[in-house]
């Protein structure tokens, strides 16, 4: 057939891969992490457990995705599920014991989100082994705790409770600075402002007249990581340290 | 009539391993009659009239033939059945075997009508027929269940009532026209129940049987001489195991809810653990849990130190696999309903084979799945389920629970409250009097184990006194909410003069 070209130009290149790049997070988490979400194959470091790794999961599985939570026993699922996460998608190991690298690994086997207090001295070849599986894989690891080649570090720095006085008042929210830092392409710090919680129990993005001390920072200290101060403005008990 | 296809269809019922089943039947002591039309039941008897004496007639009645075969099967009130080839064969035939059975009962003042067939249904066909004896000899029970009326599949199949009506209606008013169509148009006509009362028109189905003893000889063992000390051939053995598991349980029309996998290695050590089965798991299936289970005790051997995340060691000091055993636990009548494997069909695979793979691991009761449940209390408001096992609330969450503590929910929550000490300004202990009054402003938090914080706010006491009308489960407590200098929150309980703390909002 004389009209046929023998050479076919390739088909474009479909600009939609079949797994997103990045697990979706809460709306006002996006803006922490380098790629609006949790990256695929990465692991993400908690400083310490508590709300902020729950939230960490909570938008990926309220978008469908299972998670598992290992190494906590004292995860706060009814916090968990008030941010989002779907406790019928959610396995819990709290006690991985010492195998922990191989239930955590078969964990990512099923789960594309998995939340692990490691022991306090997590040896490198455990971590670097699970890095590799996590490469290999699709899923995420959030760590609470440390883990020195973690993609992203986040870090509540400063928080504060709302609501409760001296002997009256309950607690109603928390208004919390968390930063960001990384290797890559998520080496520059970003910090913001979060409710975590706000009132209804969700983390929203805390507006700049809610913040309560931002001139706390710029008081001229200088190194504000050495130097614990109280300070209460409006009721507010804000700590720094 | 010899023709005819199910007469057909017999030897290779013969061959699938339809027993030879010989079923004693004391119209007496249940609700079996011999009148077939009085069989036209939709529910199977129950319980046996309710009346307790005839239940233990029965048991003597079951105590009386087990005399005769150790293996005696309860079928329903008043009926039991047992495999009747090897007994027979002592006896010296199934008809000598059934007189001596009937003299045997007789001296119990019991009437007994005994059948014998090839199979279960077509034995209780034959037992709830006219005569005291009716032994169908071997290879002519499907023409005698082509001459049965279509009725007798109430309470066989479910709605079996029903579908004997639709099939006389339709003109097939004889097992025998139904067996002469083809399995697959029935099935697809008349669904689940079409296809079991096609099975048992073929004499292929048997009515599932409640065993007595329950599962005792049902397990399968492989030993292994000398021990295997590598984990492949044992599963591989494991494979042919679990088909001679499930060929033993789908003979008896059974299946189980869980199979116990029991390994015992050369040094006399066992491990045993339990696997849902739900009667879905294939042979393969099987195999796959023994070899978790396996991989499981090799990671982390009990009482020995781990050898690490590594791959799990070749040459280990525990000799081997001597014995593996495979157990059906709890066994149920195989129906062919498939529910979802795990209660709910959100579980995938993926999701299965990991967490199993953990329960290999670390147990069956390590895996767990969170339940949001009622409750005033925090630790109440979420259950833990087994993975695995039905998940299910205990108390209804969205009822309104009065005394709950307001605010947002905490991310910390202790399993076990932790014990702690709140002292005052001067270094005395805080105390809630019986009035629920704080003796003074908490001033210093240590929790057990943590040096001590100093509280920056704090709230309550709030007064819960739950459960007062049950001495054992009454509790009275006063809760705080305590703020410390490092920016945590806590919620405290004071109990028995005792601080406790069950949730806090940590750092991060």
């Amino acid at each position: 057939m004389p009209g046929t070209p023998l050479v076919r130009p390739a088909l474009p290149v479909s600009p939609i891969s079949p797994v997103p790049p990045a697990l979706p997070v809460l709306p006002a988490l996006r803006e922490l992490l380098p790629r609006g979400g949790l990256a695929r194959g990465s692991v993400v470091a908690v400083a310490g457990f508590g709300l902020l790794a729950l939230a960490l999961l909570a938008g990926a599985s309220a978008a469908g995705a299972w998670s598992a939570i290992a190494g906590i026993p004292e995860a706060g699922v009814l916090a968990a599920v008030g941010l989002g996460l779907d406790a019928e998608r959610t396995l819990l190991v709290p006690d991985p014991g010492t195998a922990w690298p191989l239930v955590v690994a078969s964990l990512l086997d099923g789960c594309e989100l998995v939340l692990l207090r490691p022991p306090a001295r997590a040896p490198a070849p455990a971590r670097q082994r699970l890095e590799a599986t996590l490469r290999r894989g699709h899923g995420v690891l959030v760590v609470a705790g440390d883990w020195p080649g973690a993609q992203v570090r986040l870090r509540v720095v400063t928080q504060g409770w709302t609501g409760l006085g001296d002997g009256h008042g309950r607690l109603r929210a928390c208004c919390a600075e968390v930063t960001a830092d990384g290797r890559g392409e998520a080496a520059l710090t970003r910090t913001r402002w979060l409710w975590l919680p706000a009132e209804d129990g969700s983390v929203a993005l805390a507006e700049p007249p809610d913040i309560p001390a931002a001139d706390i920072p710029a008081a001229g200290l200088p190194d504000a990581a050495s130097v614990r101060y109280l300070r209460t403005v409006g009721g507010l008990a804000l700590v720094s340290g | 009539m010899s023709a005819h296809p199910a007469a057909a269809l017999a030897p290779a019922a013969l061959e699938a391993g339809v027993q030879r089943v010989m079923v004693v039947c004391c119209p007496d002591l249940g609700a079996s009659e011999p009148d077939p039309a009085a069989v036209q039941r939709s529910e199977p008897a129950v319980a046996g009239r309710s009346e307790p004496a005839a239940a233990q007639r029965f048991e003597q009645v079951i105590a009386a033939v087990t005399g005769f075969c150790p293996r005696v099967e309860a079928v329903e009130p008043g009926v039991c059945a047992f495999g009747a080839r090897g007994p027979a064969r002592y006896f010296g035939g199934e008809t000598v075997l059934a007189r001596k059975i009937i003299a045997a009962l007789a001296d119990l003042g019991e009437q007994a009508r005994i059948g014998a067939a090839d199979g279960l249904f077509a034995a209780l066909l034959a037992a709830r027929g006219a005569e005291r004896i009716l032994v169908i000899p071997p290879g002519e029970t499907a023409e005698f269940l082509a001459r049965q009326p279509v009725s007798v599949l109430a309470g066989q199949v479910p709605d079996g009532q029903e579908l004997a009506g639709l099939l006389r209606r339709l003109g097939l008013p004889t097992l025998g026209d139904l067996a002469a169509l083809p399995a697959g148009d029935v099935a697809g006509r008349f669904g689940v129940a079409g296809e079991a009362a096609g099975r048992l028109a073929r004499g292929l189905g048997a009515p599932p049987l409640a065993v007595r003893p329950p599962a005792e000889d049902l397990s399968v063992t492989r030993e292994f001489d000398p021990p295997e000390t590598l984990a492949e051939p044992v599963v591989f053995a494991a494979k042919a195991l679990a088909e001679r598991l499930h060929g033993g349980l789908a003979a008896r029309g059974l299946t189980c809810v869980r199979v116990q996998v029991e390994a015992t290695w050369a040094d006399g050590r066992e491990s045993r653990r339990l696997w849902r089965h739900d009667g879905l798991l294939s042979a393969a299936g099987v195999a796959d849990r023994v070899r978790w289970q396996l991989d499981g005790w090799r990671a982390v051997p009990p009482g020995t130190e781990p050898p690490g995340p590594g791959p799990a060691g070749q040459e280990r000091g525990d000799g081997g696999v001597a014995v593996l055993r495979l157990a059906p636990d709890h066994l149920v009548r195989a129906t062919g309903h498939q529910l979802a494997l795990w209660g709910e069909a959100v579980v995938t695979d993926a999701v299965a084979r990991a967490a199993m793979r953990v329960q290999a691991l670390l147990g069956h009761q390590a895996v767990l799945r969170p339940v949001v449940d009622g409750g005033r209390n925090v630790c109440d408001q979420v259950t833990l389920v087994p993975f695995g096992e039905k998940t299910e609330p205990r108390l209804d969450p969205g009822a309104p629970w009065p005394g709950r503590v307001m605010g947002p929910a905490p991310a910390v929550v202790y399993p076990f409250a932790r014990e702690a000490d709140v002292t005052d300004d001067s270094g005395a202990a805080v105390t809630v009097s019986g009035r629920c009054v704080a003796s003074a402003a908490p001033a210093w938090l240590a929790v057990e184990g943590e040096p001590p914080l100093r509280v920056t706010g704090w709230a309550g006491p709030w007064p819960l006194s739950e459960r007062w009308w049950d001495p054992a489960a009454a509790r009275r407590r006063a809760r705080f909410q305590l703020l410390t200098g490092d920016g945590r929150a806590w919620l405290a309980a004071v109990q028995d003069g005792r601080w406790l703390i069950e949730a806090g909002h940590g750092l991060g």
